[in-house]
């Protein structure tokens, strides 16, 4: 029985000790965080309900000897002074505590010593606030990835649960670098935006809001530890991205199989060759254009026709002036002033190369056809015509007056044709590229709006049936532009020099019905090269 | 028929929105943010006050309440005892505030007497509508009890701001109407 009796008050204390150890610690805190921030004589704080005020002493002192009053809407109030040995700095600390400490008041402290005053201060208590720093801090992860939920309890103090603010303070665990946050009133917090599958330490602190009380912040509370949910791809979602993405894939490649060559053809368009419309000219008769004409001189008009109209529409030259001027000189003088120079230029040309060109027997007959077309002007030749004109004139270019450089231009001009007939291969694009230049230089004068790509050859063309015009102008047509896309830029462009297929046909169609014989030349060739 | 019918109709909404006559009962009050924002102002007030010296002095004694709130004492007493005492309180720093808007000051100063007379004024309200007991003048002399004398503005103010974070901030804060469960 004695021994039990004596265990259980060994026990009690045993707690006892432990309940104001804790206390103690917790003062003792206090008062070694006061002591190196706060800078007064006399460093006072409430905790609880009591005001303590304390002083560090330096000499070895007694507490008997000093005298500690405070002082309050007219009243003196003395205090009994203790001291306190910090462990932790090796320092001696004298303090007092209020009983009854009046707050909403003002406070004069006064500490003397040997009856002269040492320290004073006033302040009031409800300003001094140092509470203990929250308690229950747990740590939990929430459902959702890179967060935590963070609860805790307010300190033990009355009548100020409704204004605290805190501070929640986090880091990841072995790193110095955290981030805080503020959050009133309220004891939980969710932290945001961190990291997944990651430790996290967090500390909370607390301090009174500064409306009604006023204070320090609490000492941190112990770290409490946290994991955050690692980042998991949700199955469902991976199945169902990827049975969409096969469905995807599934479709695609239907679609693509199914539209295969017009895919292909539109990604990868193929380049135009002529060997369509001439066969058997690159097959057997390997680029040799003449000997192929001769082959096929016979069959040739039966699809010329058809052939000619399913040419792109190109630039046709037109016929050189040279062939108009020598028969047509007094039926100018109807034409515009503007292409008086042109005349004069053809004339000129024609007079220094009057071996060049043959009169077509059917320039005559061309210029009537297009007069009578601009007497009574088609819609479509009435906004040709003119240009015809102005194309039929001018075979040369910007050459004002120097026959020789003529002589080159028009060399120039024939320079095309001549490879082409020449070599062996395929007409290389090339034609079309001394053509374009030479059209250029047309254009930028901009009085000749034709260019003469319509070539002859001067000694190299042995002038034959329709043929040649033909070929003429399926010449032009295969050196100047293959592609579709130019021929409506020439539509759209150039309205007033442009000409379409529909002209050159009309002119070519005529002909046919009326003589055996088809002009070679460009006298049907209506140019328009412009661009 | 009609025209009398409907005239009366419109008499009687007429009337019931004017209202004459006492109002219907307040509803309760009990957020102490309310109460913060005024005491917010009051402590800008006082640090207004304490930044003038030379301008805001003058010379003449204010009664004024005690301030002290001893939670001992504070948790021991009644709401009526803590009722009575508040608004008292009230009463006096009502008057000696009120006696700054006679006197010619600077437009600070005026600014934030005018501001104190109508918080005190809406605080009154407040302690109305959490059903805090009205003012009732002592019978006999005892201003004396409570009150307490200071010689300038700031300590005014000083004391102005202290009443409300202290008494009148815990009387609402215990206020029977307000702890019955709505939270």
């Amino acid at each position: 029985m004695a021994k039990m009796r004596s265990d259980r008050l060994k026990i009690v204390f045993v707690l006892c000790l432990a309940f104001v150890s804790i206390g103690g610690q917790h003062f003792e805190s206090k008062v070694a965080q006061l002591l190196r921030d706060e800078s007064e004589d006399i460093k006072c704080f409430v905790e609880v309900k009591d005001l303590t005020c304390f002083w560090e002493e330096e000499r070895n002192s007694l507490p008997d000897q000093y005298t500690f009053t405070y002082s309050y809407e007219n009243k003196i109030k003395d205090c009994v002074v203790s001291s306190l040995s910090l462990l932790a700095s090796n320092k001696t600390v004298f303090f007092c505590k209020l009983p009854k400490t009046p707050f909403f008041t003002t406070l004069d402290v006064k500490v003397s010593r040997d009856r002269r005053m040492l320290y004073s201060r006033s302040l009031n208590a409800e300003n001094f606030m140092f509470l203990d720093p929250p308690r229950n801090l747990t740590v939990l992860s929430s459902g959702k990835e890179g967060q935590l939920n963070v609860s805790w309890l307010p300190p033990l103090l009355k009548y100020m649960d409704d204004s605290m603010i805190y501070e929640v303070r986090y880091a990841e665990e072995g790193s110095n670098m955290g981030k805080v946050e503020v959050i009133k009133v309220s004891t939980m917090l969710v932290l945001l935006g961190l990291q997944s599958d990651t430790r996290y330490k967090v500390w909370v602190r607390v301090k009174p809001d500064g409306v009604a009380y006023k204070g320090y912040w609490s000492a941190w509370t112990e770290p409490v530890l946290g994991v955050t949910q690692p980042s998991e791809l949700d199955p469902l979602i991976m199945l169902l991205v990827l049975f969409i993405g096969l469905i995807l894939c599934l479709l695609s490649m239907t679609v693509i199989l199914s539209h295969q060559k017009f895919l292909l053809k539109k990604l990868w368009p193929d380049i135009p060759t002529p060997e369509r419309k001439f066969p058997g000219l690159f097959t057997v008769y390997k680029g040799d254009f003449k000997e192929w004409m001769s082959q096929n001189n016979s069959s040739m008009w039966g699809r010329s026709v058809h052939v000619f109209t399913e040419e792109l529409p190109s630039p046709l030259e037109v016929l050189s002036e040279v062939s108009l001027s020598s028969h047509g000189t007094s039926q100018r003088e109807e034409r515009k002033p503007v292409e008086e120079d042109e005349e004069k230029e053809s004339e000129r040309s024609d007079s220094g190369l009057p071996d060049r060109w043959r009169e077509p027997p059917q320039a005559h007959w061309l210029m009537e056809q297009l007069r009578t077309l601009q007497e009574n002007p088609q819609p479509l030749s009435q906004s040709l015509l003119p240009q015809s004109h102005d194309t039929y004139v001018t075979l040369n270019q910007n050459s004002q007056g120097d026959g020789v450089r003529e002589v080159d231009d028009v060399f120039e001009e024939t320079l095309p044709l001549q490879t082409l007939f020449t070599t062996a291969g395929t007409p290389s694009l090339n034609t079309s590229h001394s053509d374009l230049g030479s059209l250029q230089q047309s254009s930028g004068s901009g009085r000749l709006s034709s260019q003469s790509s319509f070539e002859y050859p001067n000694h190299t063309w042995p002038p034959k049936g329709p043929g040649y015009a033909y070929m003429a102008v399926a010449d032009s047509g295969v050196s100047m532009d293959y592609s579709p896309m130019s021929s409506s830029r020439i539509v759209e462009l150039g309205r007033h020099r442009m000409y379409t297929n529909d002209y050159k046909n009309e002119i070519f169609l005529h002909k046919w019905p009326l003589s055996g014989e088809h002009t070679k030349s460009g006298s049907d060739f209506c140019m328009g090269p412009i661009w | 028929m009609f025209h009398g019918s409907g005239l009366f109709a419109v008499l009687l909404m007429v009337l019931e929105w004017t209202r004459p006559g006492l109002s219907s009962p307040l509803r309760p009050i009990c957020d102490l943010r309310v109460l913060d924002h005024f005491i917010k102002e009051a402590w800008d007030a006082e640090a207004a006050m304490r930044a003038c010296k030379d301008a805001c002095s003058i010379a003449t004694n204010f009664t004024v309440p005690l301030t002290r709130v001893d939670f001992d004492v504070w948790e021991a007493m009644n709401i009526e005892e803590k009722a009575q005492e508040v608004q008292s309180g009230l009463h006096v720093l009502n008057e000696a505030i009120g006696s700054l808007q006679a006197s010619n000051q600077t437009d600070v100063l005026q600014s934030h007497v005018d501001a104190s007379i109508s918080n005190i004024a809406s605080i009154r309200q407040v302690l109305r509508s959490v059903s805090i007991p009205e003012y009732v003048p002592p019978a006999s002399g005892g201003e004396d009890e409570e009150t307490q004398k200071v010689s300038s503005i700031s300590e005014l103010f000083q004391v102005h701001s202290n009443f409300l974070r202290g008494k009148v901030r815990h009387l609402l804060a215990s206020a029977p109407v307000c702890k019955q469960g709505v939270s």
